[in-house]
Order: C-alpha cells, then structure tokens, then sequence
C-alpha cells in the first residue's frame, strides 16, 4: 500500500508539470492581451512596453515559460498582472476563505445526501421519496446565479434573516462569520446534493436487492445493523467516488457562488484573473487546482481499499 | 399693509439672490453644495460603500483602471480639483496664472497641509512628485503631463510648471491622478510596494488602514484634513468609510435595500425606478463625462474605410428610443464626444435627433451599394446584448443589415487596437473634465485610442489650436467645429449618448452632490440626524 501511494505521487510530478505546459499554452493562445486589457483607459504606448517588459511579455514564449517553472519550483509563482500582488500572496490569502465555503457546502451535501437518500431508498416510492426525487432534479436543473439571487431576495432582502453577502473573519466575529456563510453554502450545495442523493439512493437500491442482505436479516440481524453495517458500506464505493471528485471541484463550484455574494475566495481570483487574461494567476489556479484533483483521487482510491477488502493495490500474487 | 408686503416680498428676493450668489464660493475641501453642510454638521459615523468593481491600484502613478479614483480621492489631494458643475477649484493650489506667452503656469499653494505621515506639503513636494509621475519607468502618468518640460520651486508656497508648448488642458489633468500629492519619505521608505500595506502618503479627507483584496477597503477619518464646509465646520464628517466591492449590481443594489451599505454606485437601469421610489433609499443623477460610442473600422479595405455609410448608420439610429429602451432612461442622447459637464458643450448640437430612415436611405443608395456588416458584442454582457439587438431592429428599417457577433471582451480589445476588426465595436469612455480629454486621442490621427483609424488634417488642426490657446472661447469655438466634423460631415465614430454619475444612499446619511466624474465625495457625506 506505502509503495501504491509513493508510485501514485511520483506520477503527480509529470502530471503537473503536463498541466502547466498545457495551461501555459492555453492561457497564451486565447485572444488578448493582459497589459492592454489592465491599461485601460491609460494607453500610453512608452508606459505599455514598459509594462510589458516588467513583467516579461516581450520575451519568447519557451523562455516565459521556463522562467516561470523555475520560478515555481522555488516556491515563486510570480506577480499579478491586474494587481501586481504576489500570486502566493494573493491565493494564500483567499483560500481558508474558499476552503471554508466549500467544505460547508460539502457538510451540507453529504450530511443531506446520506439522510434523505437513505429514506428514500428504503422507503421506495413513498411521499419522501417523491419530494427527494422532485429535488434532484430540481436541484441539477436550478443555476448557481439564478438560485443564489433568489435566496438573496427572500433571505435577505424579503425576510431579512441572513445578510445578502460578504465576508466576516472568523476569529474577530464567529457568529457573523456563519451567519454570511448560510446562503452562499446552501447554493454552493443545492447541486451537489441533488447529484449525491440520486447516488446515495440508487446505490443503496442496487444494494438492497442483493441477496446476502436476505441472509443477513434471515441470520437475525436487527434492521438497523442489516442496513448500517452491510447495504450502507458496500453501497458507498459508488458514493465516495462522487464525493472524492467534489472535493477535487471544491474550488470550481465556488466561481460563481463567490462572484454573487461577493465571498473574496480563490474562485472570485479566478474569474477576474480568466477574464482578464493574468496569466500569472491562472496559471497558479489551475496548477492548485489539478494538484487538488490528482490529491482526493489518491484519496478515494485509498479509501476503496478500506471499503472493500478484495480491492488491493499490493503487489499481485503470481 | 401692501407696502409692508412688497418690503417683505423684496427683502426675500435679495435674500434669495445673495444665497445664489454665496454658492458660487467654493469653501476648502469643497463643502458649499453639500446636502449635510447646509445644516448644522453631524459628526460619526461608519458608511459601507458598495462599489461595482475591485480598486487595484492606490499608486496613482501606476493606476490603471478608472474605478481606483473612488479610494484616491478620498486619500489624495490634488492639486486642483472640480466641483459638481464641473468647474475647476482651487484644492492645494489657492491660485495658478498663466504666462502671457501660454508657456509656463505658476501656482500657489496652501501652507497648512500636511502628510498623513506628518511630514509638511509644499512646493518641494509638488515639485518632486510631478517629476516622479513625468519620469518614472512605466508610469501611467507621463503622457498626462507630457506638455511639462520642468517642475521649478519659487518658494514654499510657490511653484513653476514650464512647458514646452502652451497645453490649455493640463490643469484639467492635474485635478485627477496626475495633480495628485504623495508624501515622498512614505513613498521613498516604502519603495515600490509602498500601497501592499496600509499606508499613510495621502493628505485627503481619510487615511487608509486596511485593504484586503477582493472583501473591503477601510478609510478612516483624518483629524487633520485642512477642508471646511461652507460654515466652517471641519471635514470630513464619517469616522469611517468602508468600500466593499459588490459585482452584481442586482447584489449592490440589494445590500442598500438591506441597509449592509449605506451608498452605491452603478446602479442598473432596471433597479433605478426602484430605488427612486423606495422611502429608505435616496438616488440621484446627473449627465456625466462618460460617453457611448460604436467604432467603426475605418481602415482600407473595411466597409466602413468609406465614412458615408458610418454616417448612415448614425442617421438610421434613434437615439431617444436607444435611451428609453436600451439604456432605461438613464444618462442622455447625445451624438459627440463633449458631455453636458464640459464647459464647451453645445446643447443646440444635435445633428441625429431623430433617426431620419429615408435619409439614411438616400445616402446609401448614392454609394451605390447595400450596407450589411458585423457589430462585435462582448459576450456575458446581456444589457450590452440587448442595445446591440434594439439598434439592429432600427438599422433594418433603413434597409441596413447589421449581424451580431458575440466574442470575449479580451479578444475584442485586441482586435481593436489591431485595427482588424470586423466591423464595428460597442466602446464606452470614463470620461475626462475636459473636453480634449474625451476627444484629442479618439479622432487625432494614429493617437492611442482611435481604435476606427480616422484621420482628417482639420480635425487635427483645430484640436492642436484648442490645446494651445487659454483662451475658453477660442478653445470652445474649435473643440465644437472640430466636433462638427468628425461627427456629421466626416464621421469618425457614431456616438449614442451620454453616461450617468448615479449615487444611491440609504436615508441614513446626509449625501454629497453627485459629481460628472462619477467620484463620490465622501468627505461631504454625513450621517443623517
């Protein structure tokens, strides 16, 4: 097992270093050009080469990008084209804010999914199950943006319990700090949740018409332990894969959400960063974000193994 | 009885007439139009302002974007400044004369400034922060002062700009960034990151003590500031200002209704009739310097290389209905690039007023060939979409074809300024005070911002002669036949209106006039009583 997980992070290396390339190019062949885009309505040309050449524009591609790999791999990921912040610096700052974010709307999904998406599936068909279904769908068809607003509107704006955005630092005001952190995490949530419950419900579904289900209740298992101890663990290796990938996303979902309630995370850095082609930035972003991605894969895949002991990632016997 | 009435009736009426004439008296720091200063001054106070983008940069030498004047002004002082109409004031410069020869201006400065930091404002300080602005490697500024040949100190409170050629526009440029006075032992001690963390360089209104990027921005007070309002009072009145940078501007306008922000700015069209009818909130407008415009690629070989179909199109477009429709009413029709805020604006000038189809008609038939190109709309703009879409029903009428392209706003820029559009790009301007600032490098020929490659040597001529001359009149008379030009006979652009300086507030606070340069004043605004 020590030698699988050593193996899977040695082939992060060349997988992120593939991805920086493919970023790189990416993020240079989309039309536009940062320095024109951040002068503005100031485009003195001696002022836009001089900028350009500051941060290195004007040099070859290959060069720019090793200049910018070396930089990185001594932990300098360069500056800000919009803001001329460190980007370190600047995603440093924001990311326990995204974090936060995330993992409560990650709470909220699982805690939901798992509950619901039991009783659904154990009690199939029933009013429950119809709302739960009613739900999901409602839940994946239903945008970020628009659900966002609307809860603004009623939350906010119509019955005045939560504030319509914004940020409060945990440690100089928790209770503010949660209060703000309600409606963001319930949109963040509301799609995931739809997803994850389908799954918690037609896993479990699947599960239930096994027949060691039979012989387990027929041994005199109590209900609970028949549904807890043996549909609900060989149900979840369906399930922690969608939740591995969520956690990997936490940072995607999080654009939008950030943008509407004005949340200063890593997902907000990213849309203006993408817009505003700071390349810099976008490419520090996707770099965390893949390395994010390849880390909760390794993860689930550590987990499959504790879940289910006939998977094993040791050596294969002859 | 009679008579005693016409005393009274004309005892009022000279009140009346010396209260006008008392407002025309600018008092330091510009308090004679404030709401809140006309009353006895309230003191205290935190207001939340909900601003429509992030401010990047607090270094005006660097910045960039036009939305960091919101925090500048409130940290900096110029060395001029306007006030509501548009007027430029005396601000740490009491007076400035110009030569008779045009080529140098002199100016006197205040002698009871100080730094945030506490070190002393006076003409070494003018002198070295207008050279640093001038000389700096990538400043964002030299173009701005690049009429200045040298900086020489009289006295204290004395200071010489000589120029190279007399340039009437240069005090307009020293009431923004380029007129702005940084202290030089922050800036020096502070190296080129001075404005990463809170800093105290400025000599306005509020000092700023925290910036988190992206969340908020802290202002407070400056116990110091040397501005009064027109009774005297001290400014400003707020202990603290906090901007917030809110996108949506649903969100923004949303946070007012709240009361989580006191004032907001950008407010959309569609949000405005709500927010003038809602008794907790109070809104007000005014025409600003901004303008509206299509660029046409006037370049050879594109449709519009021949300047008779922009003409059509401009003919072909109502712009009332533009207004009313498009923009929900907000900000004005106009058709060239001189706002209803610039001294030289012409308001019998309206060459466009009503969309004459058949005389479109006429003039395309003459060319001899249908007019159909492409109008570029920068994608994830659904208002912008909306105006594109009202003036292709329009151009129909007129048998134009006009077809939508939706593309990024990065890669339209690019283009752009390329000159290889195809064929025509939406295009807005910030606004500048003064006229040549919303003109001279849009339609002088290879200037920076004439993205439509117009050229015409008249147009150059007559705005080279309203540069060099100090003389309005003479300066107006140019700036409007220059107008004439290259908006009707010679079009450059086809220019739609005028934008709004919007400013919602919550009834909670005593707001400032709305100024054309859509800044806010916030050493004018107060809590209400």
């Amino acid at each position: 097992m020590t030698q699988y997980i050593l193996r899977r992070l040695l082939l992060m290396v060349p997988v992120a270093l593939l991805v920086t390339l493919i970023v790189f190019a990416l993020v240079r062949l989309s039309p536009g050009d940062p320095i024109l885009i951040y002068a503005g309505e100031e485009r003195d040309p001696a002022a836009i080469e001089a900028l350009r050449h500051e941060y290195g524009l004007d040099r070859p591609l290959p060069l720019q990008y090793v200049s910018w790999l070396t930089h990185a791999l001594q932990g300098d990921l360069g500056r800000s084209l919009r803001t001329r912040q460190p980007v370190l610096q600047a995603i440093t700052e924001r990311l326990p804010k995204t974090l936060e974010l995330g993992f409560a709307a990650l709470l909220l999904s699982i805690s939901i999914a798992l509950v619901v998406g039991s009783i659904a599936a154990l009690k199939r068909n029933s009013p429950l199950d119809l709302v739960a279904t009613g739900f999901t769908i409602a839940g994946v068809s239903l945008p970020n943006f628009y659900l966002g607003i609307i809860l603004i509107l009623v939350f906010a704006l119509a019955a005045r319990i939560f504030p319509p955005g914004g940020y409060a630092d945990f440690a100089s005001d928790p209770f503010d700090n949660l209060k703000r952190l309600v409606l963001p995490a319930i949109t963040l949530a509301t799609a995931s949740t739809a997803v994850n419950l389908r799954q918690v419900r037609s896993s479990l579904l699947d599960v239930l018409e096994q027949e060691y289900l039979r012989t387990a209740r027929a041994k005199g298992l109590r209900e609970g332990a028949v549904i807890v101890g043996h549909a609900m663990k060989n149900a979840l290796i369906p399930i922690v894969t969608i939740f591995g990938l969520q956690i990997g996303a936490l940072l995607d979902g999080a654009i939008i959400t950030e943008t509407i309630f004005f949340w200063p995370g890593v997902g907000r850095l990213a849309v203006d960063s993408i817009a505003g082609r700071d390349y810099p930035v976008v490419q520090a972003i996707v770099l965390m974000s893949a390395l994010s991605f390849m880390a909760s894969t390794l993860a689930v895949d550590i987990l499959y193994a504790w879940l289910d002991p006939r998977i094993s990632y040791g050596r294969r016997s002859s | 009885m009679r008579s005693a009435r016409y005393v009274l009736a004309f005892l009022a009426s000279v009140a009346i007439l010396l209260a006008a004439c008392s407002g025309g008296q600018q008092p330091a720091g510009g308090g004679s139009a404030s709401p809140a200063a006309a009353a006895k001054a309230v003191y205290g106070g935190t207001v939340t302002f909900a601003i429509d983008t992030d401010p990047i940069d607090f270094d005006p030498l660097k910045s960039r974007a036009f939305v960091d004047r919101n925090v500048h002004y409130q940290m900096y002082d110029s060395l001029v400044r306007i006030d509501e109409t548009g007027k430029i004031i005396p601000w740490l410069a009491t007076k400035w004369e110009n030569s008779t020869d045009g080529k140098t201006v002199t100016f006197t400065l205040r002698d009871d400034v100080t730094y945030h930091d506490g070190t002393k404002f006076d003409a070494d300080s003018v002198k070295w922060n207008i050279d640093r602005y001038r000389t700096t490697a990538g400043s964002q500024r030299s173009g701005e002062l690049a009429s200045i040949d040298s900086v020489e100190v009289v006295n204290p409170t004395s200071v010489k700009f000589n120029l190279k050629a007399p340039f009437a526009p240069l005090l307009a440029n020293l009431v923004d960034r380029s007129g702005m006075m940084l202290s030089r032992k922050v800036v020096e001690a502070g190296g080129e990151d001075f404005t990463r963390k809170a800093f105290k360089a400025g000599s306005g209104p509020f000092i700023l003590t925290e910036a988190v990027k992206d969340d908020h921005i802290t202002l407070e007070k400056n116990p110091n500031w040397w501005g009064k309002d027109k009774d005297g009072n001290k400014l400003p009145y707020l202990d603290k200002v906090i901007i917030k940078p809110i996108l949506d501007s649903s969100v923004r306008f949303t946070n007012l209704r709240t009361n989580d922000a006191q004032a907001a700015n950008a407010i959309a069209g569609k949000d405005v009739p709500t927010a003038k009818s809602e008794s907790g909130l109070q809104y007000q407008e005014k025409a600003a310097y901004s303008f509206r415009s299509i660029i046409p690629n006037e370049a050879p070989g594109f449709v519009f290389s021949d300047h008779r179909y922009v003409k059509a199109v401009s003919m072909a477009i109502d712009r009332a209905e533009l207004l009313d429709k498009g923009y929900f009413g907000l900000g004005v029709a106009g058709y060239g690039t001189i706002a209803p805020g610039h001294f030289a604006f012409d308001s019998s000038f309206k060459p466009f007023e009503k969309a004459d189809v058949d005389g479109a008609k006429k003039l395309i038939q003459q060319i001899g060939k249908p007019l159909s190109f492409v109008l570029l709309v920068p994608s994830g703009d659904p208002v912008g979409l909306q105006i594109a879409q009202l003036i292709q029903a329009q151009l129909k009428k007129a048998d134009i074809q006009m077809e939508l392209q939706s593309l990024e706003f990065a890669a339209i820029l690019d283009q752009q300024t390329k000159h290889t559009f195809k064929d025509m790009t939406f295009v807005g301007w910030s606004g500048r005070v003064d006229p040549d600032g919303n003109t001279y490098d849009h339609v002088y020929s290879k200037r920076p911002f004439n993205d439509s490659s117009y050229s015409n040597a008249q147009v150059d001529k007559l705005l080279d002669d309203s540069r060099a001359t100090f003389d309005e009149a003479k300066r107006k008379d140019a700036l409007r036949k220059a107008e004439q030009i290259f908006v009707v006979d010679d079009p450059a652009r086809v220019w739609l209106g005028f934008g709004a300086a919007q400013l919602l507030t919550s009834r909670k606070v005593q707001a400032p006039p709305v100024y054309p340069d859509q800044i806010i004043r916030f050493q004018l605004m107060s809590m209400a009583k």
